[in-house]
């Protein structure tokens, strides 16, 4: 084997591992990672400390969209908020507990772990109804469908964590 | 620590007239409204709770309209050896007394359309020291037919707090950067042969009052809005948030070093008072 063709060899096996390495695994987490998901406030009753929200994921598989609701729900509830209601029920909008932009991008590889599949934001959200969604929420747009779930966010106890990494500053930091 | 606004306050009676400098000026009643009303006492105790839990937790106004009844005589009045004195609302002695950093103020009002409720509520956050609003959550609620005031109250607490935090928040990383804003004013009593114009080490009194305050205040942030012989007013007065020791400071605790500084360097004696957290002035020339 000449030194051209082991070159062509090594190049070919690291192409091969890049993806798997550095980028996200699915399409859906790119979606979550690239901000492709609505949320917007829901009536119901939760319990002091959490959110009820309604998530709308996009996937080629109701399935798929159902699973990655949760992860746009606590990426959601962290890094994006949500509007008040516009359907007559009044319902609050609700800031972001990041607010800066940075901070994300200061702490990927804390977020990677923490949204890796069945990672620790899943102690943070449960899924209402079992995930599944009503009638109306079920729109397919081109080749995919935008799915509406339903879930509740503990966003107390995920601010708390997010304090505890660091990530947050806590009201009575630095009294 | 939160307290009704002046307009609910009066909206349902709950005020009390006082005489300011020969004025009759009416503040809000506090004592009455905690006594009177059950659903105020619930949504102080809602807002407590809640910001306890999320490891903030605020002065009870309850406790500290008590804790200034005991010392109502000691500093109800400041005067000077000479008689003069500086007038003090209770609002402002409540201020002193409880330090309170933020000041959450709270109205509410039920709304009424045929048989449906909904309630409007706005919380505000009013910086101590400034009176400058630096955070707020307001709304009203889905017109309901069964719903309770205070069910209605609670649930607007829980919606409306979060929001009200992360600009609290916003309000507090600004303070750790630039420091805290306070007035001063600076006086001359009449002993003083040229007011503030009077010179010491070939310095003129206000040169040293300016210096001295770019030398203290946090990036030399301060704005002289106003001067004669006489006065001098600084607002926009950028304070450190501790001393050396890490003990907290507000507009006295800070200007006593410029009257310490006055009396060591040029001898010169000057009397320090203070109206709430947030604006102390000197007199300088006797105490």
């Amino acid at each position: 084997m000449t030194v051209k063709m082991k070159i062509f060899v090594c190049l070919g096996i690291l192409f091969l591992f890049i993806p798997e390495t550095f980028a996200r695994k699915n399409k859906q987490d790119k979606d979550t990672f690239q901000w492709r998901y609505e949320i917007e406030p829901t009536v119901g009753q939760g319990k002091q400390g959490s959110c009820i929200i309604k998530v709308w994921t996009y996937a080629k598989k109701i399935d798929k969209a159902v699973a990655q609701a949760q992860k746009n729900a606590v990426h959601g509830i962290i890094f994006k908020g949500y509007a008040a209601s516009t359907d007559g029920t009044r319902l609050p909008g609700q800031k972001p507990l990041v607010t800066d932009y940075e901070t994300e991008l200061e702490n990927v590889a804390y977020f990677d772990e923490f949204f890796k599949d069945g990672g620790r934001y899943m102690r943070f959200v449960s899924l209402v109804n079992n995930g599944i969604p009503n009638s109306d929420d079920l729109i397919k747009v081109g080749k995919e469908y935008k799915v509406g779930i339903v879930v509740v966010v503990l966003k107390d106890a995920l601010r708390k964590e997010l304090e505890n990494a660091g990530i947050v500053r806590a009201l009575n930091a630095g009294f | 620590m939160v307290v009704p606004s002046d307009l609910w306050c009066n909206q349902n009676g709950y005020m009390q007239t006082m005489e300011v400098n020969g004025d009759v000026v009416t503040y809000p009643d506090y004592k009455k409204a905690l006594m009177e009303n059950a659903d105020l006492l619930l949504v102080i105790s809602k807002i407590n709770e809640l910001m306890a839990e999320r490891g903030f937790p605020l002065k009870n106004l309850e406790s500290s309209l008590k804790s200034m009844d005991f010392t109502e005589s000691e500093s109800a009045m400041l005067t000077s050896h000479v008689g003069s004195s500086v007038a003090e609302s209770p609002i402002d002695r409540l201020k002193r007394t409880a330090k309170a950093d933020i000041w959450m103020q709270l109205t509410w009002t039920l709304n009424q359309t045929g048989p449906k409720r909904s309630l409007t509520f706005n919380l505000q956050g009013l910086d101590a020291y400034t009176n400058v609003q630096i955070a707020g959550a307001s709304g009203t609620s889905a017109p309901t037919f069964s719903a309770e005031l205070p069910v209605l109250l609670e649930e607007a607490v829980l919606q409306h707090l979060d929001n009200f935090n992360s600009q609290l928040q916003s309000h507090f990383d600004r303070l750790f950067e630039y420091g805290r804003e306070v007035s001063v004013m600076i006086r001359a009593w009449d002993t003083l042969e040229y007011g503030l114009e009077t010179e010491y080490d070939g310095m003129e009194l206000t040169e040293i009052i300016e210096n001295w305050m770019a030398d203290h205040a946090v990036g030399g942030r301060y704005n002289l809005v106003d001067m004669s012989e006489n006065f001098m007013m600084f607002e926009q007065v950028m304070i450190p948030l501790f001393n050396e020791q890490d003990r907290a400071l507000d507009a006295r605790t800070w200007l006593r070093e410029l009257q310490k500084h006055l009396r060591n360097q040029y001898e010169i004696d000057a009397k320090l008072m203070t109206r709430g957290l947030g604006f102390a002035q000197l007199i300088i020339g006797e105490k």
